[in-house]
């Protein structure tokens, strides 16, 4: 049967070349800013502020801005999504809960750039003449607009994992007497962490991969935000602003740095995540 | 009877955070809808061209969302007719052929794939782009061609594992009934396995298709641009919805072109949101279908 | 000999009118069956003129693609110089390391002015060059301070590859500090709507750009127009290039003759800039 094999081999040949793009991308980058890991010069470029004029290319402030505008969407979205996910499981099941669901759901299918459109001519004004400081192009703007964009991520997981928690822990709960709250909290939630923290970290994934958001309401600048209100740059918006300078510069190099950050980034999130939910992975 | 302040606190705080969340989101479909919807016409497509002449591509577009419009179809075409066959032959063989280690690796580098931040895959396109450009005679641009392999390295991991767990969902009725009559595997798959998964594929291709059309991060780096008329080839730079909108929302001219903006906003969301029902539906046919089987 | 001197004379006007021909009557004509693309990015105060330009001449022959991106006048010069694009535009002359690592061709056509803008609700319309300097310092961070509002100053500025930016940072702020606080924005375009959206905004721009929806602000009392630009009162000036690597050809030659030609000439103005031969 040599169809058969050829069939097999085919196959294994497109698994194995989809497999290895991930790896493609990963050395094209290490590759091309090879010169930062020469002499210690990268972690310069870890910790140094981003000044060209003093020829100082560090993507520090970068680092702190993702993370402070990440730390923001998910401490926004996090109470809401448990919240939503409560409805769903617990408070209002039924009907109502599958048409939250279905809402929900749509939402994922709601482009990035919609949110950033509507952010910049709706939530930058209300921002900045709510607090009557700065230019309303900051840390919250996008951050509060990020999570959105990642509560669905975390809804569905929350819900699922709610949803998986056995019937008979639940069952136990209310025979002795607890009412639908307290089945929530004592049994639920501690029963359903793993499908919580996962989808806590995939949110956190999204939340630090996202470009258009931070690119459109942040600001962009390229320093250490002081506090919400101040205008942040994040990695992802720092390599959409900076692609266009000399390919041979270090400036473009550092690039392959914020690159390479968000790629181990999100594959530490990946392993984690994959950690959590056994040895099935993810289920994407 | 008086209920328990906690039972209270719960009820209020879900139902809160859900009406909170679901208000957000009407705002901003409202807000796009209330703005953008006056502004649609047959100008806003083909600008103050005629359209029949625009469409039989004897005179070009200016100031209309063709351009946009054609350009981001194109690049989903693209895109997904680059990613679907490999995306399927490598779920194939996660599904059917895979087993242990080498099975496990593979899906590791797919679900590390599927997390990399897409303005990532932008940067590997665009250096990509400039290595060639360097090393094969200068020919080689940021370019339709090159957006669309980078989208579709994007969405291959989420096709890879769609087609395998829509495979692996076959009840192992319908996976050993064709066997036992003989079948090879690779008629079984073609025959049986592949046309019974083809909903739960479908779905999971039509969001990929979704994907392709909202991306911005990816096609900002590879070669769309403000300007450019409809893509004549696949080494031409291109226009594109999702860029459109975020061009428009930082430099429109006057409050007619942030019109457009908003119109090309609702657009995009409107394509996104039928591409969505569509997938639900298939999913729920597919539901309905193996209910009925039990 | 009379016959010979008649005959030479009337060859001469015979040529002139000819060369003359397609620049005046119509310079368009070059582009007549001609089919491929051209390739442009960079500068963001080009755009308009380039669009327009293209706009032209796609409508006279479709068969000519011409693509226009921004990413600012680093872009223009990096892109032309490694051959990406065919054309790249540049807000500030390119340095004589960039003209000469790339053999750089440099078409300047206009010139233009870097303008400081502020809403036009904001009643600070004036200032001297020191105060300019604190402010984008950080030294001056309040409104009130200049006799406004006591709101802070919402500083807006260019990416690195902007020329706007160089040209405003070499001579309006001699090269002082830009601090880091400056909200960043990508092009021409951008500054000019992010300023007429934001009441405490200080942001600069082409002065092609500046239209009612933000307020040119005096530096040491010359109001950038495109008047004091050209009479040389406004110092901030800067010419706009276009630039080839080695000499343009084709398509490309044919684009830049038509920035060059009355045609092209009128665009420019209309656009708010003042065309150069």
């Amino acid at each position: 049967m040599d169809g058969e094999r050829l069939a097999q081999k085919a196959f294994l040949l497109a698994a194995v070349l989809s497999a290895s793009v991930t790896v493609l991308l990963l050395a094209f980058m290490v590759i091309l800013g090879l010169p930062l890991f020469q002499g210690g010069l990268v972690f310069r470029i870890l910790t140094a502020p981003w000044l060209p004029g003093r020829q100082l290319f560090g993507i520090w402030p970068m680092i702190v801005g993702t993370l402070a505008i990440a730390a923001l969407a998910l401490a926004v979205a996090f109470p809401l999504s448990l919240g939503v996910s409560s409805l769903i499981a617990v408070v209002a099941p039924g009907r109502i809960a599958r048409l939250v669901k279905s809402a929900v759901a749509f939402m994922t299918g709601i482009p990035t750039v919609v949110y950033g459109f509507v952010g910049v001519f709706l939530l930058v004004p209300l921002v900045r003449e709510t607090f009557a400081r700065g230019s309303g192009l900051c840390v919250l703007t996008a951050g509060l607009v990020l999570g959105i964009l990642v509560a669905p991520t975390m809804i569905l997981f929350f819900s699922d994992a709610l949803a998986r928690v056995p019937r008979s822990d639940r069952i136990a709960a209310e025979a002795l007497g607890a009412t639908p709250a307290q089945v929530l909290i004592y049994v639920l939630i501690p029963g359903a962490w793993r499908g919580i923290v996962t989808g806590l970290v995939l949110a956190a994934g999204r939340a630090v991969g996202d470009t258009l958001l931070a690119l459109m309401l942040a600001g962009n600048a390229a320093q250490v935000p002081g506090g919400v209100l101040d205008s942040a740059r994040t990695l992802t918006a720092h390599i959409a602003l900076v692609i266009a300078s000399d390919f041979d510069s270090l400036e473009f190099k550092t690039l392959f740095a914020c690159g390479i950050l968000l790629y181990a980034f999100t594959a530490a999130a990946t392993l984690a995540v994959r950690r959590l939910a056994g040895k099935e992975g993810p289920a994407r | 009877m008086k209920q328990p302040p906690l039972d209270a606190v719960v009820r209020l705080a879900s139902w809160g955070s859900t009406l909170l969340l679901l208000s957000l989101v009407a705002t901003v479909i409202g807000f796009l809808a209330f703005k953008g919807a006056g502004s649609f016409s047959l100008e806003l497509v083909f600008g103050d061209t005629p359209p029949l002449e625009a469409l039989l591509l004897r005179r070009p577009v200016f100031g209309g969302l063709l351009p946009a419009i054609v350009g981001t179809v194109s690049l989903v075409v693209l895109a997904i007719s680059l990613a679907v066959p490999l995306g399927l032959a490598a779920g194939i063989y996660m599904a059917e052929y895979g087993r242990g280690r080498i099975q496990q690796a593979l899906g590791l580098f797919f679900d590390i794939l599927a997390g990399v931040p897409s303005i990532v895959v932008g940067l590997f396109g665009f250096s990509v782009a400039v290595f060639l450009h360097r090393h094969f005679g200068g020919r080689i641009y940021p370019c339709l061609l090159i957006s669309a392999l980078s989208l579709a390295f994007l969405v291959l991991p989420y096709l890879i594992r769609t087609t395998q767990n829509a495979l692996e969902a076959l009840p192992e009725a319908v996976r050993l009934t064709a066997p036992a009559l003989g079948a090879t595997r690779l008629q079984n798959i073609r025959f049986v396995l592949l046309p019974r998964a083809l909903p739960g594929i479908l779905s999971g291709v039509i969001l990929a298709i979704g994907r392709c059309a909202e991306d911005t991060a990816v096609i900002m780096l590879t070669g769309v641009v403000a300007s450019a008329g409809l893509p004549r080839s696949l080494f031409s730079a291109y226009e594109a919805l999702p860029f459109y909108i975020y061009y428009i929302s930082s430099q429109y001219r006057d409050p007619a072109e942030l019109a457009t903006g908003y119109a090309a906003a609702l657009i995009l969301l409107a394509i996104c949101a039928m591409l969505f029902a569509a997938a639900a539906l298939i999913r729920q046919r597919l539901g309905a279908r193996s209910h009925q089987r039990l | 000999m009379k016959t010979g001197l008649w005959f030479k004379a009337a060859a001469v006007v015979i040529m002139v009118g000819l060369a003359a021909l397609p620049a005046s009557a119509d310079s368009l004509a070059a582009f007549k069956g001609q089919k491929g693309e051209v390739r442009i990015s960079g500068g963001t105060a080009h755009i308009p003129v380039m669009e327009e330009a293209a706009k032209r001449i796609r409508t006279a022959n479709p068969d000519v693609q011409i693509s226009i991106a921004g990413g600012g006048s680093g872009v223009g010069i990096k892109q032309a110089g490694e051959g990406l694009v065919d054309i790249g535009n540049s807000g500030r002359k390119p340095t004589d390391e960039e003209v000469s690592k790339y053999g750089l061709k440099v078409f300047r056509w206009a010139l233009d002015g870097v303008g400081i803008v502020v809403h036009p609700d904001n009643p600070v319309q004036s200032l001297g060059k020191d105060r300019l300097k604190q402010i984008y310092a950080g030294t001056i961070d309040n409104w009130k301070a200049l006799g406004g509002p006591d709101k802070a100053i919402n500083l807006y500025t260019r990416d690195e590859a902007s020329g706007t930016r160089d040209v405003f940072w070499s001579k309006a702020l001699d090269k002082g500090e830009i601090h880091a606080r400056a909200n960043v924005v990508p092009s021409n375009g951008a500054m000019k709507t992010a300023v007429a959206n934001d009441p405490y905004a200080i942001g600069y721009v082409s002065v092609g750009h500046i239209d009612a929806t933000v307020a040119p602000v005096a530096l040491d009392g010359v109001v950038p127009t495109i008047e004091t630009v050209k009479s040389g009162a406004y110092p901030v000036s800067r010419g706009l290039f276009s630039l080839t690597k080695g000499e343009p050809q084709g398509l490309a030659r044919w684009f830049i003759d038509y920035l060059f030609s009355p045609a092209g000439h009128e665009i420019i103005a209309d656009k708010g800039f003042i065309p150069v031969d």
